[in-house]
């Protein structure tokens, strides 16, 4: 009976492989393999630099770590205070503008589900996520 | 009993299957695997469990499907619980955008709901003939 129940189980894993690959085929351009953010949504602190002043910096961090330093004109938006918080960078947002968000390293979520939450429910495009966060902001200081 | 069980696989299974991206994005919220390891689960847990509940329904290959159902609601309800423990605040993901907002015990309620159920199909199936 266990050797069927194996079996059985065997069967049904591999049918659901089929689906899997097929999707993972049609998928392969919107998801990478290396990083959980996409390739275009990411932004180098260098490439960040080349835009100048038509960057409007998300700072994701916990409030304390805002207090304590941030990337100067940075707006701090994180997922504690999002309500409390987001009118206030709609304040700021122009069109055409290009929004870098950042949290604290590589890896950290913050800055990612921010740029989520900025695409999807405030409607914003230009949404990027700083590679290496704060600490890449530090480095290249 | 089989079919509320079914259901629930099935539905899960394909609220995922229709936005791998994202449930690529909350298995990796756990920080229990790699990312590459999130991507391929990501493709193929939805279908997993979409085929265990079609199993499930029809009576066919109905034990492997019970067997599978179950290792996947104990890893579920295993990675709940951990996630918890290490502090960390994220969505589930088990049913998309449904359960995003979900708390914990509400989350940790309904893996242990459908665990029972299916503890349930065990007990009631224990004397039926394999397919």
């Amino acid at each position: 009976m266990t050797s069927s129940l194996v079996r059985q189980a065997l069967i049904l894993a591999a049918l659901a492989l089929l689906p899997g690959v097929g999707e993972a085929i049609y998928f392969r351009h919107k998801i990478s393999w290396q990083s959980p953010i996409p390739p275009s949504e990411l932004v180098t602190v260098a490439q960040a630099h080349v835009w100048g002043e038509n960057v409007i910096w998300v700072d994701a961090r916990p409030d304390e770590e805002f207090a304590r330093d941030h990337v100067p004109g940075a707006l701090s938006l994180n997922e504690d205070r999002w309500n409390e918080l987001l009118p206030q960078f709609l304040a700021v947002w122009s069109p055409g503008r290009k929004i870098v968000v950042y949290c604290s390293s590589l890896s950290c979520n913050a800055s990612r589900e921010i740029a989520v939450r900025l695409r999807k429910e405030a409607q914003l495009p230009d949404v990027f996520v700083l590679e290496g966060g704060w600490e890449a902001w530090l480095k290249s200081k | 009993m089989d079919v509320i069980v079914a259901g629930i696989f099935i539905y899960a299974g394909a609220i995922k299957a229709l936005d791998p991206v994202q449930f690529a994005s909350d298995i990796d919220n756990y920080k229990i695997v790699p990312w590459p390891v999130s991507v391929v689960l990501a493709f193929y847990l939805p279908w997993l469990e979409i085929f265990c509940g079609f199993a499930l329904v029809v009576r066919l290959l109905y034990r492997g499907a019970l067997s599978i159902s179950t290792a996947l609601i104990l890893t579920f309800t295993f990675a709940t619980v951990a996630a918890k423990v290490r502090g960390l605040d994220i969505t589930c993901g088990c049913f998309g955008h449904a359960s995003q907002h979900w708390s914990f015990p509400a989350h940790l309620a309904t893996n242990l709901g459908i665990l029972a159920a299916l503890l349930a199909l065990w007990v009631s199936n224990r004397s039926a003939k394999p397919l």
